[in-house]
């Protein structure tokens, strides 16, 4: 197996992990992890393919995924001093063998329309970031916790970065630019509304919220 | 015509900075909005007025565009939006007076709304797919704190779900594009036209056929999310409902048809690819149909009045689904022109009720009554409203659903018409309740004395003016509009 497949194959560990890990700074750091590999993953495939925009990508990243999203997650922590997650819609066990299977076999029976077009024609690589993407997306649905359901949406958008990356690199860089700075404010939102929420909830479980109904 | 562009995006995006570090004191605050507002109008309706007979002009390296498709939904934001912002005035000084909010919030409020407009505009003049995305994604975040302005329970709920919702929604939107990107690049074979909507439309037919159904399922979910498409239309009542009224008008009569704009770019790609239109429409036709019956249990038990608007949003866009769905020249004309009549009676719907919660002091219906003589201006422009969105003859709304059922019927869809009645009666008589129970009988709670101002209402009149006006007239240069932008998606 080559490199970019063990790493495709860590992304979705990765992934796994701050999906299950009910300590939040553990998750947060996990995310910082994830998003490690993801830039461990650009330069992999920047020296291979001998592509120089990933490089720029890579850099990117770090600035942005592996240093600024964590540190924004960790001062939200540190604000509300909440340590770890209540218990999750279908338990702390179940929901990520559930999420994990199910983005499994989305993957599996959508990759290969991505292979008729993709410009890195790697099979592991591709079922990883439809995973990634889905766990993200199967982790909103499935945890109540506002800062899971940041973690979650952090996942899938490196899922899209992922996918970004092997299917489409020589994309015009302000493709890049829109959809980092957007994830980037995103995140800042949400961690401002996480902390008001807790504010007035007394809680980060977002299920307490039952204001608005019917 | 590629200054015009870049001026109609320009205005808003200076005016909020302005207001934002330079406005000092309310007064000033107000004045620079509303001029800004007048200022953006008059530019974009010279940007539409030169698109209205088919043509097309680029900017930015072809990034940006104009054409009568985008013309369409560009009036909507000028039209709409400027009786909205002078509406908003009135009512956010009505706001900070009640002590609601602060004149900071208000600042914020007027700052947030003319950024929220320079991404609606920068959504519907979008030709790159990605910039496409990353505005109507920046819809959400620039609008977000104008829903969760007031602090509290309530609005902090309802900016959370407006957050998270849509972006997991647009998530999915910001894969379609990826893979349109990819899949066009495979056929057009350069990285700049392979991400323009004006060169995948051309090169639509040699893009891989799996590859676009399962883009347009992507886009579907995605912009359907932010345009308030069943399933994913949860965060619409609590967001539309929470916000103060201006918000909530420029939300759920502006915003949805942005998001709305979005799927149907991705619609006329895959409908003139070699997939075909009956693909696409098959899919519209059952949200669509999904979406309205909804929105009709939740309408009927609707005792918040704001509330009920916001099911009323989940309703029209399903109906505006339904032409597309219905497809072919009507149908897609009749949910192209549904665009327009409901963002005109869903501005002046919420609007109105602004005005009813002012004098009510709730937005409990049952505590309501009697209304025709509280205020009968207010009670006349509340009857128009309702009897727009419920369709009744000589009222914008019933020429757009007149035209959708006529399409469908043309068309041979009659179980699909069928379903779509049935939707829209059990709408009307839960509407119709809910209507006697505000304007007659007995007020059942204190009544606020104090008047709403004409300046208030004049905006509110030009509205009900339009809704009046489309419904009996049909205006040549609207029509001309209309079949051009219909004959874009058609690709004809």
């Amino acid at each position: 197996m080559d490199l970019l497949s063990i790493l495709s194959i860590a992304m979705i560990f990765a992934a796994l992990a701050v999906f299950g890990l009910r300590n939040y700074k553990l998750s947060v750091l996990t995310y910082g992890v994830q998003a490690s590999i993801l830039v461990l993953i650009f330069f992999t495939l920047a020296s291979a393919h001998d592509i120089a925009e990933l490089k720029s990508w890579a850099f990117v990243a770090i600035l942005t995924k592996v240093l600024f999203v964590p540190y924004v997650l960790l001062r939200l922590l540190k604000k509300v001093q909440v340590e770890s997650e209540v218990e999750p819609v279908a338990g702390f066990f179940v929901s990520p063998i559930i999420a994990l299977g199910f983005s499994l076999a989305i993957a599996m029976s959508i990759y290969p329309i991505y292979l008729k077009f993709s410009l890195v024609q790697e099979h592991i690589p591709l079922i990883a970031a439809i995973t990634v993407f889905m766990m993200g997306i199967f982790g909103f649905i499935l945890r109540k916790s506002a800062i899971k359901q940041i973690l979650a949406f952090c996942t899938f958008e490196n899922g899209i970065h992922l996918t970004l990356a092997l299917t489409a690199y020589n994309s015009p860089g302000i493709v890049e630019i829109g959809i980092l700075t957007d994830a980037i404010f995103a995140v800042v939102i949400m961690s401002i509304l996480a902390a008001r929420f807790y504010k007035y909830f007394g809680s980060l479980d977002v299920s307490k919220a039952s204001e608005l109904k019917g | 015509m590629e200054s015009l562009i870049i001026l109609v995006l320009a205005v808003p995006f200076i005016s909020s900075l302005v207001i934002w570090f330079i406005g000092v004191n309310t007064k000033t605050v107000n004045i620079i909005h509303i001029a800004a507002s007048i200022v953006y109008a008059l530019v974009a309706l010279n940007l539409i007025c030169s698109v209205t007979g088919g043509e097309r002009y680029f900017a930015f390296n072809e990034f940006l565009f104009v054409d009568s498709l985008g013309g369409v939904f560009l009036s909507l934001i000028a039209v709409t939006g400027l009786l909205i912002n002078i509406y908003s005035v009135k009512y956010m000084e009505w706001e900070v007076k009640k002590g609601h909010l602060t004149d900071k919030d208000l600042r914020i409020f007027f700052a947030l709304s003319h950024l929220f407009i320079f991404t609606m505009t920068l959504s519907v003049l979008a030709n790159n797919m990605a910039v496409m995305w990353a505005a109507v994604e920046a819809t959400t975040l620039s609008s977000v704190f104008m829903v969760a302005i007031s602090k509290g329970k309530r609005s902090t709920e309802s900016g959370w779900k407006y957050i998270v919702i849509c972006s997991v929604g647009l998530a999915f939107a910001l894969y379609a594009t990826i893979l349109l990107y990819g899949a066009g690049f495979a056929v057009i074979g350069d990285g700049h036209d392979a991400m323009l909507w004006t060169s995948l439309m051309d090169n639509a037919k040699l893009i891989d056929a799996d590859a676009l159904k399962l883009i347009f399922v992507f886009a579907l979910i995605g912009f359907g999310t932010k345009a308030g498409l069943a399933p994913t239309h949860t965060w619409l009542p609590d967001v539309h409902s929470e916000g103060p009224s201006p918000a909530s008008a420029m939300l759920s009569a502006v915003l949805l048809k942005c998001a709305m704009l979005a799927i149907v770019r991705y619609y006329a790609i895959v409908g003139n690819s070699i997939v075909g239109f009956e693909f696409v429409q098959n899919m519209m036709i059952v949200i669509s149909l999904v979406t309205i019956f909804i929105a009709a249990m939740f309408i009927i038990r609707q005792h918040d009045i704001k509330r009920m608007f916001a099911y009323h949003s989940v309703e029209h866009i399903g109906i505006i689904a339904f032409g597309f769905g219905i497809g072919g020249p009507l149908g897609i004309f009749a949910g192209l022109f549904h665009s327009l009549t409901h963002s005109i009676t869903k501005a002046l719907a919420f609007c109105v009720s602004g005005n009813i919660i002012k004098i009510y002091g709730t937005r409990d219906m049952t505590k309501m009554g009697g209304l025709i003589k509280i205020a009968p201006v207010t009670a006349i422009l509340f009857g128009i409203a309702i009897c727009s969105l419920v369709g009744i003859p000589l009222f914008a709304i019933f020429v757009s659903e007149f035209l959708a059922i006529k399409a469908g019927i043309v068309g041979g869809d009659y179980f699909a018409v069928a379903l779509f009645i049935i939707g829209l009666a059990i709408i009307f008589v839960g509407v119709f309740s809910h209507f006697n129970e505000v304007m007659f009988g007995e007020a059942k709670s204190e009544v606020n004395k104090e008047k709403i101002e004409l300046s208030a209402n004049i905006p509110l009149m030009i509205l009900a003016a339009m809704i009046v006006v489309l419904g009996i007239f049909s205006i040549d240069s609207v029509v001309m509009l209309f079949d051009n932008a219909t004959k874009i998606v058609l690709g004809s």
